[in-house]
């Protein structure tokens, strides 16, 4: 199977296919960062019903954290910095996952403010969870197709010898 | 220069650039905001709890709402001169509240602005929710305020304060 898969990767619908995903999920992060850039109070509000963050890290992270979902998804859109993207990416969905989870665990209940800080969002759930594994599995893809397509790209961790 | 350096460097340039962005942002948005968290003491002055000042007033608003305690919201109660809405889960509501209290579960908020819109704005709303363990009652006094209403307070003590009390409640338990 990981080689029909890795045939298909290379292939000119493969190029394609992770293509049409890397702008896919950039155009997804640009638009969850707006709302969310243009109300930082309301983010950090957000932010601060999930009961994890220090206070003193509130408000920086509320006004950091948006910013860095839109230079992403314009990194993933324009094709430049994309692998850096894929990795800053990953990251923030894990930490998004695992803050859900979190606050799922504790019983709190509240708007995830994921696509935006206001208004008829779902709230908390194992569906959240669930799009962001997804999210996560489609960063994972375009970087396994790097490793496919282009070997040099894997890194070498140098062996004591 | 390795994969890994690179790649490092990289997203090392990434979160620079937005947190430079994030925070020139500041000075030109609307609401910005500062990048020290502000925190608003809320209760009495032996148990007060720190709140993230946005939680009470997200858009930096000169009137925001404020917390009214026990006895404030008892007179009030006594006079007749507020509404108050339980702001918890349909469930918690029924279990006990605050006699004549209203739930409006801050989580259903759009589903009762049908309801809002049949009160005047000047009226004085009183929003509870648990007690200090809890937000809610923070969050759909924001909501009220940010909806156009002129006169509202967070009982931030709620249900368990009012309760412990003696005061009157109605309810399943």
């Amino acid at each position: 199977m990981r080689t029909s898969i890795d045939t298909f990767l290379k292939s000119k619908n493969g190029e394609l296919f992770s293509r049409v995903v890397q702008i896919g999920l950039g155009l997804l992060f640009i638009y969850a960062s707006l709302d969310k850039i243009w109300n930082p109070g309301l983010f950090a509000k957000s932010i601060s019903n999930y009961r994890i963050l220090p206070l003193p890290l509130l408000h920086i992270s509320a006004i950091i954290l948006p910013w860095l979902e839109l230079t992403c998804g314009i990194a993933l859109v324009t094709n430049r910095y994309q692998r850096a993207a894929y990795y800053a990416i990953g990251g923030l969905i894990i930490i998004f996952i695992l803050a859900i989870i979190s606050a799922m665990s504790r019983g709190l209940d509240f708007n995830c403010g994921c696509f935006s800080v206001e208004g008829a969002e779902s709230n908390l759930g194992f569906r959240k969870v669930f799009q962001n594994l997804g999210l996560l599995l489609s960063c994972a893809l375009l970087e396994y197709r790097l490793w496919v397509v282009q070997p040099a790209s894997r890194f070498k961790f140098s062996r004591f010898n | 220069m390795s994969e890994m350096n690179k790649l490092i460097k990289e997203i090392f340039i990434l979160i620079l650039v937005s947190s430079l962005l994030g925070i020139s942002a500041q000075a030109v948005l609307p609401n910005g905001i500062g990048m020290i968290t502000e925190v608003t003491l809320v209760g009495d002055d032996a148990t007060a709890v720190a709140i993230p000042s946005v939680s009470i007033n997200p858009n930096g608003e000169e009137n925001a709402a404020a917390n009214i305690d026990l006895q404030a919201a008892h007179s009030a109660y006594e006079a007749g001169s507020a509404i108050f809405l339980d702001a918890r889960s349909p469930e918690d509501f029924a279990a006990g509240h605050i006699k004549e209290a209203i739930n409006l579960p801050v989580h259903a908020f759009l589903d009762s602005l049908t309801y809002l819109e049949t009160i005047n704005s000047a009226t004085h709303i009183i929003t509870y929710c648990d007690g200090e363990d809890c937000n809610a009652s923070i969050d759909l006094a924001a909501d009220l305020k940010m909806m156009g209403f002129s006169k509202v307070n967070f009982f931030f003590g709620g249900w368990q304060e009012w309760q412990t009390a003696g005061y009157p409640v109605e309810g399943d338990s």
